[in-house]
């Protein structure tokens, strides 16, 4: 088959995913443009007035904020260093997810520091972070670490658009002058020539070799900001490789969500399959087995050294924060395990709810992390009012909150709009490699 | 110092019910006889360095079999006179002490030779029976000078009393201390004796005195049967403050980072951009070659 009909094939196929805007997707782009606009009015209410808006004090100083810069960086290192593994290992049915990964790092990546400057309190001092920088801080490594981390993968989602905007440039004679525009400049000047197609393959998995290493990196950072202090509930040395496993488990599941919500949206079935959910829940299996022993092993620790501090916080854990405690350490770990587990039940959508349930206990145990060891604090405060003490979140936060998820779905369907969720160019490679081996094959029959 | 102890015996069946109340003592502990305790009713006085006069009282009962059971007596009243003259009035503290101080220029009535007769009171109570001690002193004069004397750092003690001519009149003999303040007592430096109401005594260099290198001198005579206790102190800026130079050693909290953790980070980033940039390197290639095909095919078509 010629390759250039066939990429013309595939642009045409893919081109209405591109260009054509159903009315659903015009609802759902302004229900999600309605809670970003709730979020920045939020944002202004809590600039104006204050931090005195959200319900983080003295005490508390870390909200939902930090959780969800949490979770989200999480997400983005689990993504970039499972787009690292699928493009180095070249695995075998990568091509249907690896752009759900890549985008879903580089998103991820950018809403989640902005909740970090939400938590700030004087964003005016912000600047001071790059002005006076102490290496031996872990908030530095952090921004160093979140900043190269940020630009490699920025450079790692080009590299992988590059041969698609070649393609969409070549076959784009009726789309809009702008997108063609954007696909030429993009493209630069990729022709698919041999010399061209061996020297982007040769960065591309160099980039994704060093995208998994920075992911590993950046994320045992973000795990010694809470390690390192003397808090109770931080201070694990487990604290890196345990947050590797929680971003992992988080990112897998948020993948199969979104390859869920993608195929059934886009009609791609024909693409997305049954053995790549069935691929990502065995995964998801393994991953929550290990999270599962880390949970056990870091609260086993702690109950069992009867710290006093410790067992102050585990009895916070046990009370207060009794059901979410439950959800995110047996619900959200036992159920997408009982699920993948056994064969039978491992269907689309039962894959796709262990998926939910993972991450939403994720989210809950990441607020089990935050939260709660603030509340029990070396030195307590006494004598003052509940809400100094404990902690909970305004509708300013959560409004902020939902803003951010919101902006990160708009942001991923305008990408989508901008390029083919499946990577066009994946699929000429394997239809080309196919060729290849038969050919080989063949001639080692004929010889 | 002449001294006169009056004491008496505690025989009042009250007694032991007084003391014990204040010590929390059990009241249930009848096995306790009051008449096992005697009470210690002790007087001194310390003439102080701004020429005031404390007067202090020990009042402590003590257990006539096992002499380490002292029980003190608290918020007892003592009364302190000259002679017949009321110089004032203290309560004992929690640890049985009153103390009083008479100042600078009181004028105290003295003996024909000299002496103040000086007395302490305690009237009695339901409980306690009266006691009363009584001290006579000499009024002494300290001086204390001190000066650097052909680049040595001297310590010049003067001992005089007054007479009723308001002359002055050297101190024949007596024992001498000289001390330093430090944080918790008094450090000794020299034991000597005045003669001819003198003393002179070499200061040390290695002193090392308070942050500002200021260092509390006292002279101190103890127990003086004419004088009983006289105290004469000074500052001096004598301290000889040697910095120790700490080493900071490279640690997390210190003012530089620890030398393998630029070398690391370094590594990590150099690696890490020069990645970025051999990527960079590699695009360009990539685009320009680009141009050259969009160039050679633009050539044909035109050709064509």
């Amino acid at each position: 088959m010629n390759i250039e009909n066939r990429k013309r094939e595939l642009a045409k196929e893919f081109s209405p995913m591109l260009e054509k805007t159903t009315k659903t997707s015009k609802i759902w782009i302004g229900f999600l443009i309605a809670v970003i606009l709730v979020g920045v009015y939020a944002f202004f209410v809590q600039l104006f007035k204050g931090h005195i808006v959200t319900g983080m004090r003295d005490n508390v100083v870390w909200g939902i904020y930090i959780i969800n810069f949490i979770f989200f960086v999480c997400l983005s290192y689990s993504g970039a260093f499972i787009s690292g593994i699928l493009h180095f290992f070249k695995t075998p049915w990568k091509n249907s997810v690896s752009r759900i990964v890549e985008i879903i790092t580089v998103l991820s990546l950018i809403i989640g520091p902005i909740f970090i400057l939400l938590c700030i309190g004087r964003l005016d001092r912000l600047h001071y972070l790059f002005i006076y920088p102490r290496i031996q801080s872990p908030i530095t490594w952090d921004i160093i670490a979140i900043m190269t981390d940020l630009i490699g993968c920025f450079i790692y989602l080009y590299l992988t658009f590059i041969p698609d905007f070649a393609i969409l440039r070549d076959n784009s004679e009726n789309a809009s002058k702008w997108r063609q525009k954007v696909y030429k400049f993009l493209a630069i000047g990729y022709q698919d020539t041999t010399t061209q197609r061996e020297k982007l393959h040769k960065i591309t998995r160099t980039m994704s070799a060093m995208v998994i290493a920075l992911a590993i990196v950046a994320y045992s950072v973000l795990a010694w900001i809470f390690s390192l202090t003397l808090q109770p509930g931080w201070n694990s040395s487990i604290f890196a490789p345990y947050f590797i496993i929680a971003g992992l488990y988080s990112g897998i599941g948020v993948i199969i969500i979104a390859m869920y919500l993608i195929r059934k949206y886009y009609h791609l079935e024909h693409y997305i399959r049954k053995v790549h959910f069935i691929g990502a829940g065995i995964i998801l299996l393994v991953v929550s087995l290990l999270f599962g022993y880390f949970t056990f092993s870091e609260y086993f620790s702690r109950w069992f050294s009867h710290k006093i501090h410790d067992t102050n916080l585990l009895n916070t854990l046990f009370t207060r924060y009794f059901w979410v405690f439950i959800f995110a350490n047996y619900i959200g770990v036992l159920v997408p395990i009982v699920i993948l587990f056994f064969k039978k039940f491992r269907t689309i959508k039962s894959i796709t709810f262990a998926a939910i349930v993972a991450v939403i206990g994720l989210w809950f145990n990441r607020y089990l992390i935050v939260v709660p060891t603030l509340e029990t604090p070396y030195l307590p405060i006494q004598d003052t009012r509940e809400e100094f003490v404990h902690y909970t979140a305004t509708w300013i936060e959560w409004a902020l909150s939902f803003a951010g998820v919101a902006a990160f779905i708009l942001f991923f369907i305008l990408i989508m709009k901008l390029v083919p969720v499946i990577p066009m160019s994946g699929i000429i490679d394997n239809e080309r490699e196919q060729k290849m081996s038969k050919k080989s094959f063949k001639k080692i029959v004929t010889e | 110092m002449k001294s006169i102890n009056y004491k008496y015996t505690i025989i009042t069946s009250l007694l032991i019910a007084f003391l014990f109340s204040f010590n929390g003592f059990s009241q249930e502990d009848e096995a306790t006889d009051a008449s096992s305790y005697k009470m210690r009713f002790n007087f001194k006085t310390v003439k102080q360095y701004d020429n005031s006069r404390l007067l202090e009282v020990s009042f402590i009962g003590q257990n006539k079999k096992d002499r380490k059971d002292k029980i003190p007596v608290f918020d007892a009243v003592i009364k302190f006179y000259n002679n017949d003259n009321l110089l004032g009035e203290s309560k004992t503290s929690d640890e049985g002490i009153a103390q009083f101080a008479v100042p600078g220029n009181q004028i105290y009535i003295t003996d024909e030779d000299g002496y103040i007769n000086l007395t302490a009171k305690f009237e009695g109570s339901d409980g306690l029976d009266e006691e009363e001690e009584e001290i006579q002193v000499k009024d002494l004069f300290l001086e204390l000078n001190l000066e650097e004397i052909d680049s040595v750092k001297t310590v010049l003690v003067k001992a005089f009393t007054i007479d009723s001519l308001g002359v002055e009149i050297p101190l024949e003999e007596a024992d001498l201390i000289i001390s330093v303040g430090g944080m918790i007592s008094k450090m000794k430096l020299e034991e000597g004796t005045i003669e001819d109401g003198e003393f002179e005594f070499e200061f040390p260099t290695d002193i090392p005195g308070d942050v500002n290198g200021d260092i509390l001198v006292y002279s101190i005579i103890t127990d003086n049967d004419d004088f009983g206790n006289v105290i004469q102190q000074k500052t001096v800026n004598w301290g000889n403050i040697k910095t120790k130079i700490v080493k900071e050693d490279n640690k997390l909290w210190s003012e530089a980072a620890p030398i393998w953790m630029y070398i690391v980070l370094t590594i990590l980033l150099v690696g890490v951009w020069a990645n970025y940039l051999y990527t960079a390197i590699n695009l360009f290639k990539i685009k320009k070659e680009g141009k050259e095909i969009e160039l050679k095919e633009t050539e044909l078509n035109t050709e064509h």
